[in-house]
């Protein structure tokens, strides 16, 4: 009875991550869609990553640990979601970092609409 | 417990959300004045297909769909790293 309750609440609680994902997503996207220049664009790439995609990961990883349908590989699919969410969230800062700064040295993208420049008066 | 009935009805749900995201990041991606807007768009859409084909592989019940998913956030950061050091530097490798 209780191990019903508590895998009900682990199901709810991944159903929860995942819908909340999901709108950070089309957030996200609009943000891609809307925003002026690359420099802006870039929090819109990071809201995507960590909100649209590590969270809804970690929700699928809970939803997959009490799944009946996954039979007995339900723990080594939650494990690989939980093992890819922790990826997402190691590597995605570090890869937009990494483009933003490349972007910015050699002059790649258009800087237009700029308020202040830190790297230019250095 | 029974999670079939909750899934049927919950995954289109959001399926639908992911899918209007996709739709606009393809358009920047295909749209795109310069290419780091371009390879953040598909580093952003190679996420989001991490997350679908996990939520897939929950809805039909096959656990070896989230390998595929495991390997696409792996290969997002290989090709941020390889644009930008072609950015800087004009070469491959």
């Amino acid at each position: 009875m209780i191990g019903l309750l508590i895998d009900m609440i682990i199901l709810y609680l991944g159903a929860a991550m995942v819908a909340v994902g999901a709108v950070y997503d089309v957030i996200a996207g609009i943000g891609m869609l809307r925003l002026p220049n690359f420099y802006t664009r870039l929090h819109a790439a990071t809201i995507g990553a960590v909100g649209g995609a590590a969270l809804p990961l970690f929700g699928t990883g809970l939803i997959a640990l009490v799944s009946d349908q996954l039979g007995p590989y339900r723990v080594s699919a939650a494990v690989l979601c939980f093992l890819a969410g922790i990826a997402i969230l190691l590597s995605a800062p570090t890869g937009s970092h990494i483009l933003g700064k490349a972007a910015y040295r050699a002059g790649a993208s258009d800087r237009e609409p700029c308020v202040v420049d830190m790297g230019e008066e250095r | 417990m029974d999670t079939s009935g909750f899934l049927d009805a919950f995954v289109p749900a959001v399926a639908a959300l992911f899918i209007a995201a996709f739709t606009m990041y393809i358009v920047r991606a295909l749209r795109g004045p310069s290419i780091p807007d371009i390879v953040l768009a598909i580093d952003c859409l190679s996420y989001d297909l991490a997350v679908f084909i996990a939520l897939i592989s929950i809805y039909y019940g096959t656990a070896l769909l989230i390998i595929g998913s495991f390997l696409l956030a792996l290969w997002a950061y290989v090709f941020d790293l390889f644009v930008s050091k072609y950015l800087l530097r004009k070469e491959l490798g």
